[in-house]
């Protein structure tokens, strides 16, 4: 078991590796010769940004943590446009981020293959949506690749190169949080000689404004265009390494399956020992290919689309055989879940439907024994790690601010602060929503700044904003410097622990480093005094009075107020001072002094701190203290205290 | 062999992804298909997480199906519990005994069930086989708690019919871990072994 980001770049075609799939997407990009890489990180993507970061000045490829995933589009796209392999990659409501300057290229076509990796998240794992990639695709023309396993999902990089550069065209490369991250055995292809010689890629910018202008009048003349090309990517796709027909060709039955779902429905075939059955393999959801599609319904009498979420091939299969004039029943969404993601259990439940068989092993009775379970076993969300600065933020806010306020909060760890006993989070939307949120809640509930119907004293709702420091730079500037304009009353607390967190660690302006070597530090107290800001003041949060002072100060002012919250995020810390061998205090509970309040867990809720109803006293478990002190803080009978060297 | 499904849980933090990396890597070193599904992200930090090793000539997806496990690996007693509706009749839970109490229950707002209760449910219920011990006691006896992966690993190969030896499990967890902790990770593997044989009775 070698290290990711060796795999990644050994020069042995024909190993056999077990890879992540993000990790193998990696791969994919150097054997397909990438020469600029760009993305925000976000989860189930980011695997892939983090390995492309790490082996990228082994390999010659610029790689970049853009701000946010529009500005990681434009730059690849530029790279594309100057004729370079280039790749982005993001979530998949970050493609609602970069979707302006999406759309838009789509009627300007690539010189250098363009790769947009989009990692959706059916069944919500760790997103707010489950937004069905596929059908954003089909609205922009851009035809998309979705693999089945994590071989193909390498494959699949090189060919999408390749066809790209063909037709000059975007491609999208789709993943799910399945195939982003499952670990699956790879054979490795080769690498181009400038990937194994590090050798730096130019790009070459040929001015053409009729092309690369967006006016309309140029506009007009390139729609035409894109529809076309989406037909001859369906032509391409007939014949193509990802799609194909399998089982038995002389079937009355069929079965189309693409992405994953062809795995789950090769399981449920086995499952139910079904061998008479036609299957559809297709790599390619969109354009689905007529050619195939044509051979595929040869002699069938029944056909069943079984696909994750959106029913995106079932109805182009629908349409195309309505206009063939082809009457029999195509199933889909009324036998397959139209939400959360395929699993093999529901691929058998929906084939042994279609098929009138029984499924193989009872899962009703299952399901009913595990109701029992379902009862006593304690619920165990996610939660702020131990010694997370943002617990001792939060703890502070309420103390500063309950009871009249309103807590707009935004995407990352922090999040988590929505549960109790923290509740610090009333509303989160989107990537920066918080401050637009802030504002908003502001003119509605207090009035118009400046009027003197505006609500003052105790009339008027307090609004703290929580943001961090990643999520600040992607989309909170804009929305801060609106706040500002507008003359806004409101506190935004910007977290910052100094690293994008929630996904891994990486990066970003706060921490001015880049996987290329020193950037250039921008400090958020410095952009919220250049924007205007009306206080602005830097506390660290592992001394609570100071931090509840400054929000308290905070409060006081009219305007526009940021706090910055500044403490290294603990588990990045952690890490780090492990790898270093070094040694952090941790805290134990005197149990003398002890009284069994339980503020420490009723109100702080610091995950190594548990309650001992024995002897109904608060205890540490010292393997998951991490030294904070925010306990001690937090105790008003002094029951905390750092152990003594060898207790 | 067709399939071999082995399910391991905890709570994020524990060391499940490394566990479910090791296996993989010795199953594919073994000749072996692979599928590991994983979960990352923010349920990592603290809350409950799976994750799924197949091997065998017939696996495609990343996850086992309900039902369809051969072995439940698990670092903290209830989480297995939790995931108990994927083990197959006649299936085996191997786990860590020493409890970790969510926050909910130190606030008073769930309970923890008993291992005693947890058995009688995996036993009567669901037909399993239900084996708890405290394989952080044992790798704290190796030399250090992180190698809780590698004492359940280790416990785990003496499952009756796992397709993989105890051997070869053993040697790519040597060539996989950093040099400086063999020693600890295989007398962690070690005890492992000989605490599983001893709760089987081999």
């Amino acid at each position: 078991m070698a290290k990711v980001t060796d795999i990644v770049l050994w020069d042995k075609p024909g190993e056999r590796v077990l890879l992540l799939g993000n990790h193998a997407i990696a791969r994919g990009a150097l054997e397909g010769n990438i020469a600029v890489f760009a993305a925000y990180p976000g989860t189930p993507s980011s695997e892939l940004t983090d390995t492309m970061a790490a082996v990228a000045k082994k390999a010659g490829v610029y790689m970049e943590y853009s701000t946010n995933e529009k500005v990681a589009f434009e730059t690849a796209l530029a790279a594309a446009w100057s004729g370079l392999r280039a790749m982005t990659a993001m979530k998949h409501v970050g493609l609602n981020v970069a979707m302006d300057s999406f759309m838009t290229a789509s009627y300007m076509g690539v010189d250098g293959g363009l790769i947009v990796m989009v990692a959706d998240d059916p069944s919500m794992w760790s997103s707010q949506n489950e937004q069905d990639t596929r059908a954003i695709a089909k609205n922009a023309g851009i035809p998309v690749l979705e693999p089945s396993s994590v071989q193909e999902a390498k494959d699949m990089v090189k060919y999408a190169f390749e066809v790209s550069e063909k037709y000059g065209q975007m491609v999208i490369l789709r993943t799910t949080t399945r195939s982003s991250h499952m670990r699956g055995d790879v054979v490795l292809g080769e690498l181009p000689e400038e990937i194994r010689k590090a050798k730096r890629k130019f790009g070459n910018f040929k001015k053409n404004p009729e092309r690369y202008v967006d006016i309309p009048a140029f506009q007009r003349k390139k729609h035409p265009w894109l529809l076309e090309t989406v037909e001859k990517f369906r032509e391409e796709f007939s014949e193509n390494p990802f799609n194909w027909i399998e089982g038995d060709e002389n079937a009355k039955v069929g079965i189309i399956a693409p992405g994953l779902s062809y795995a789950y429905v090769k399981e449920a075939l086995a499952w139910l020992g079904v061998e008479n059955v036609k299957l559809l393999k297709l790599g390619t959801p969109y354009p689905v290919p007529y050619g195939l599609l044509e051979k595929f319904f040869d002699g069938l009498e029944r056909v069943l689309v079984v696909e994750e979420l959106e029913p995106v091939v079932e109805e182009q299969v629908k349409v195309w055989a309505y206009d063939k004039g082809l009457r029999i029943p195509i199933h889909g969404k009324d036998i397959v879940p139209r939400v959360f993601e395929m699993t093999t259990k529901r691929a058998v439940e929906a084939v042994a439907k279609f098929l009138g068989m029984e499924t193989p092993i009872d899962f009703e009775e299952i399901d009913k024994k595990y109701e029992k379970v379902s009862k006593i076993v304690p619920p165990r969300p996610p939660s702020l790690c131990p010694a997370c600065p943002h617990r001792n933020t939060f703890y502070a806010i309420r103390r500063a601010a309950t009871p009249r306020a309103i807590f707009p909060s935004d995407i990352g760890c922090y999040t988590l602060g929505v549960l109790p006993p923290l509740k610090t989070v009333d509303t989160t939307i989107a990537m920066g929503g918080s401050i637009g949120m802030a504002h908003g809640l502001d003119v509605a509930l207090n009035g118009v700044p400046g009027e003197e119907e505006r609500k003052t004293g105790k009339e008027k709702k307090i609004i703290v904003a929580t943001i961090g420091d990643s999520t600040f730079f992607h989309t909170g500037l804009p929305a801060l410097a609106n706040a500002i304009y507008n003359r806004s009353n409101v506190v935004i607390v910007v977290l910052d622990n100094l690293v994008t967190a929630m996904t891994g660690d990486q990066p970003n302006p706060g921490t001015g480093d880049t996987p290329h070597g020193p950037g250039k530090r921008i400090l958020i107290e410095e952009v919220a005094k250049a924007m205007g800001a009306d206080f602005v003041k830097v506390v660290d949060p592992y001394d609570i009075k100071a931090t509840e002072k400054a929000i308290k100060e905070a409060l006081a002012v009219e305007g526009v107020s940021v706090v910055v919250s500044r403490q290294p995020c603990a588990l990045y810390r952690i890490g780090q001072m492990r790898r270093a061998g070094e040694k952090w205090p941790i805290y134990h509970v005197i149990e003398d002094k002890c009284t069994g309040c339980k503020i420490c867990i009723n109100a702080y809720g610091c995950p190594a701190i548990y309650w001992d109803a024995e002897a109904k006293k608060a205890k540490i478990d010292p393997t998951m203290c991490w030294g904070c002190g925010g306990c001690a803080q937090v105790c008003p009978f002094g029951a905390f205290e750092p152990m003594e060297e060898g207790e | 062999m067709r399939e071999y499904n082995i399910v391991i849980t905890g709570v994020g933090g524990q060391g499940i992804l490394t566990a479910a990396n090791l296996l993989g890597w010795a199953a594919l070193r073994a000749g072996y298909k692979v599928r590991v599904g994983e979960v990352h992200g923010m349920s990592q930090r603290f809350g409950s997480v799976i994750a799924y090793v197949r091997f065998g000539e017939d696996v495609y997806g990343a996850m086992v199906p309900e039902g369809k496990t051969d072995v439940i690996l698990s670092f903290e007693p209830v989480e297995a519990l939790r995931y108990i509706n994927y083990l197959k009749k006649g299936g085996l839970v191997f786990t860590n005994a020493r409890p970790i109490p969510p926050v909910q229950v130190s606030m008073g707002l769930a309970t923890y069930p008993s291992l005693e209760e947890m058995r009688k449910i995996i036993e009567e219920d669901f037909e399993g086989k239900f084996m708890a011990f405290d394989a952080e006691e044992l790798a704290l006896k190796a030399g250090n708690i992180v190698t809780t992966n590698v004492v359940l690993i280790g416990a785990l190969t003496q499952t009756p019919g796992f397709p993989l030896s105890a051997e070869h499990v053993r040697e790519v967890i040597k060539v996989s871990v950093p040099p400086k902790t063999i020693d600890v990770n295989m007398k962690a593997f070690d005890l492992g072994v000989k605490a599983a044989k001893e709760m089987l009775g081999l």
